[in-house]
C-alpha cells in the first residue's frame, strides 16, 4: 500500500497540473509593474515635498484627512526603503565613510574620527583612522565554507591577530517582538563607532555585536519613528529625507535614493548626557553609504590585509597597548572586544554561566 | 562569485522552466490561483537578484517557492495585494462526483497537510529530489525531511483510507439504489 500511495501521489501531481501553462512574457509583465510602482511613488514623493514646503501655510487649516495622507506617504516610503534593504541584504555591499565628532559636556576640544566601513551579509570590515590617511585599526569578520574568522590589525603597535568564531554580527531581532525601547532603536546600531562608545539605553545587548548595516537600518526605518521631510540634494543627487521626531535625545536623519530607496546618508546625533548618562559626550555621526555590487573587486574590500613587517600576537596583546595609549574614552575600541569576557574592555559584565547568548556570535 | 547574467538569459530561463515552476507552485499552494501568486512573488524576487544569483536560478526559485509556502505568506494576505499577472489555461475543475479517482483525491488531500510536510512531498515526489537535496532546499536537516515526509505520507494514507471507505460505501449505496 505504501508504494501505491507514493506512486499514486506522483501520478496525481502530474495529472493535476498537466494543463498548467505560464504565460509568455512573464518577465516583461513583472518588470513593467515594478516600473509603474516606482513612478507612482516618485510622483507621490514629489507632491509630498511641495506639501512640506507649504506646511506652515496649511498648518492653520490642516484637516484630519490631510494629516492622514501624510502618514500614508511616510508609510509608503518606509515600506519601499524596508523592501530595498531586504533585497540588499546580502545582495549588495554597503560601503560607508563614517565621520564621528564628539564634544565633551565639560568643555575641551571636539574629537573627530573617521572610518571606512564595508558590510556584506554577516561579513564586515572597519578601518578606523586617527587622522586622514593614518589607520589606527583595521578589523573585519569573514566567513566561508563553514568557518569564520575575526582579524584585527593595530597600526600603532604594528601587530595583528586572527581569532576564529569571533566578530559575527548579531542576528536580526524582529522589532515587532520587542518592546519599543529595545526594538525601535535608532540607526545608531548600524555604525560601530557610536556603538563602541557604549552609549547606554541603545537597546543593544552588551554581549552582542551590532547587526549588519542593512538589518540595522531596516529596523531603524521600520519602527515608525521616522517621517518624510521632503527632498534634499545629497552630493549633487536628489534624495528623500526621513527624520526622527523632535525632542528625542538621539535624533537621526536618513536620506534615501528615490530611485533605489536605499539609504545614501545617515546622520545620528546624541545630545550631551543623552539617555540618562551624565557626562556622556555629545556625538554626531555621519555615514555616507554607497551600495556596491558583489564583484570580486568589491568583495576583496572585506578582507583585512596584513601589512608586511607586522607581527602576530594574541588578541588581548594586539589591543591592550592601545587602551593604555588612549586615555580618552572617546576614542573607539575594536568592535569585537566588547564580546570578550576575559578582557571586558567595554566595562560590561561577563557572560553568565553557560557562556554568551546564542546568536551573539561568540559561540 | 555571482554570475553576470543578462535579461535575455532570464527570458530564456523562464521560457524553458516557467511551466514546470508554475506546476510546483500550484502543488505547494494547493490551488491554481494561490500557485500563480506564489510564482509571481518568487519571480519578482528572482528579477531583483538576477544579476547576483550564483548557481542554478531554478534552485533559487524553488527555494523561494518553498519558503514562501511554508512561511504562510499567503495567510498574511500579502498575495492578495498583488496584481494578478499570470493567466493560465488550466482545465476547469471536473465534476468531483464523476471522474475523480484516488490519484486526484491524494493531491487534493495534500492541501490538508501542514505546509512543511506538503513541501517535502512535493520536492520528493514531484521534483524527484533526494532527501539530502530536499533538505538543502528547505534549509533543514535530512532527518527533518525524512520525518516530515514519513508523517505526510502516513497522514495521506489515513486520508486515503477514509476516502476509499467513503467511495466504497457510496458505491454500495449506489448499487442498492
Amino acid at each position: 500500500m505504501s508504494t501505491d500511495v507514493e506512486d499514486l501521489l506522483r501520478e496525481g501531481m502530474e495529472r493535476f497540473t498537466a494543463d498548467l501553462r505560464a504565460p509568455a512574457g512573464l518577465t516583461c509583465q513583472i518588470a513593467r509593474r515594478r516600473r509603474r510602482r516606482r513612478l507612482a511613488l516618485c510622483s507621490v514623493s514629489g507632491a509630498a515635498a511641495a506639501l512640506t514646503a507649504g506646511a506652515v501655510a496649511l498648518a492653520v487649516v490642516v484637516l484630519p484627512s490631510q494629516q492622514r495622507s501624510g502618514v500614508e506617504l511616510t508609510a509608503d516610503v518606509v515600506k519601499r526603503v524596508s523592501s530595498a534593504l531586504t533585497a540588499a541584504d546580502p545582495g549588495d555591499i554597503a560601503q560607508m565613510s563614517v565621520t564621528t565628532s564628539s564634544a565633551s559636556p565639560y568643555g575641551g576640544k571636539t574629537t573627530t574620527t573617521t572610518a571606512e566601513e564595508w558590510s556584506y551579509g554577516d561579513e564586515w570590515r572597519s578601518v578606523t583612522y586617527s587622522s586622514p590617511g593614518h589607520p589606527l585599526y583595521d578589523e573585519g569578520y569573514t566567513a566561508s565554507a563553514g568557518s569564520s574568522v575575526y582579524t584585527l590589525v593595530n597600526y600603532s603597535t604594528r601587530s595583528w591577530t586572527k581569532r576564529p568564531g569571533l566578530g559575527r554580527p548579531a542576528a536580526a531581532i524582529p522589532f515587532s517582538t520587542l518592546p519599543a525601547s529595545r526594538g525601535c532603536r535608532p540607526a545608531i546600531g548600524a555604525f560601530p563607532l557610536l556603538y563602541k562608545f557604549g552609549l547606554p539605553g541603545m537597546g543593544l545587548p552588551a554581549s552582542s555585536l551590532p547587526s549588519t548595516v542593512a538589518r540595522s537600518l531596516r529596523t531603524a526605518v521600520s519602527c515608525g519613528t521616522l517621517t518624510v521631510a521632503g527632498r534634499q540634494t545629497v552630493d549633487g543627487v536628489e534624495a528623500i529625507k526621513l527624520t526622527s521626531r523632535a525632542g528625542s535625545p538621539i535624533s537621526e536623519t536618513i536620506w534615501v535614493s528615490p530611485g533605489t530607496y536605499l539609504p545614501v546618508r545617515v546622520v545620528v546625533r546624541s545630545a550631551s548626557g543623552a539617555a540618562g548618562a551624565p557626562g556622556a559626550p555629545a556625538v554626531q555621526q555621519t555615514a555616507d553609504i554607497t551600495w556596491l555590487p558583489p564583484t570580486a573587486q568589491n568583495l576583496a574590500k572585506l578582507t583585512v590585509p596584513i601589512p608586511a613587517g607586522f607581527r602576530e600576537v594574541s588578541l588581548s596583546a594586539v589591543a591592550a597597548p592601545t587602551f593604555k595609549q588612549i586615555s580618552s574614552a572617546l576614542l573607539p575600541r575594536p568592535r569585537a572586544f566588547c564580546l570578550m569576557p576575559a578582557v571586558n574592555a567595554c566595562g560590561n559584565p561577563p557572560f553568565p554561566v553557560g557562556g554568551p547568548p546564542l546568536g551573539s556570535g561568540y559561540r | 562569485m555571482a554570475a553576470d547574467r543578462s535579461t535575455a538569459e532570464l527570458e530564456r530561463f523562464l521560457t524553458e522552466r516557467a511551466d514546470h515552476l508554475l506546476r510546483t507552485a500550484v502543488l505547494l499552494a494547493g490551488n491554481r490561483e494561490a500557485g500563480e501568486d506564489l510564482l509571481q512573488t518568487a519571480v519578482e524576487r528572482l528579477l531583483r537578484r538576477w544579476g547576483r544569483i550564483d548557481g542554478d536560478p531554478e534552485g533559487y526559485v524553488r527555494r523561494t517557492l518553498c519558503n514562501l509556502a511554508i512561511d504562510g505568506y499567503r495567510r498574511a494576505g500579502r498575495w492578495r495585494q498583488k496584481e494578478r499577472l499570470l493567466r493560465t489555461e488550466l482545465r476547469p475543475p471536473q465534476d468531483e462526483t464523476g471522474d475523480v479517482d484516488l490519484r486526484d483525491a491524494l493531491v487534493r488531500l495534500l492541501v490538508q497537510l501542514p505546509a512543511r510536510q506538503r513541501a517535502v512531498l512535493v520536492l520528493r515526489y514531484w521534483e524527484q529530489l533526494t532527501d539530502a537535496e530536499a533538505a538543502a532546499v528547505l534549509g533543514c536537516s535530512e532527518g527533518t525531511v525524512k520525518s516530515s515526509g514519513s508523517r505526510g505520507l502516513a497522514r495521506l494514507r489515513e486520508l486515503a483510507d477514509g476516502w476509499n471507505d467513503t467511495a466504497a460505501m457510496s458505491g454500495r449505496n449506489g448499487k442498492r439504489s
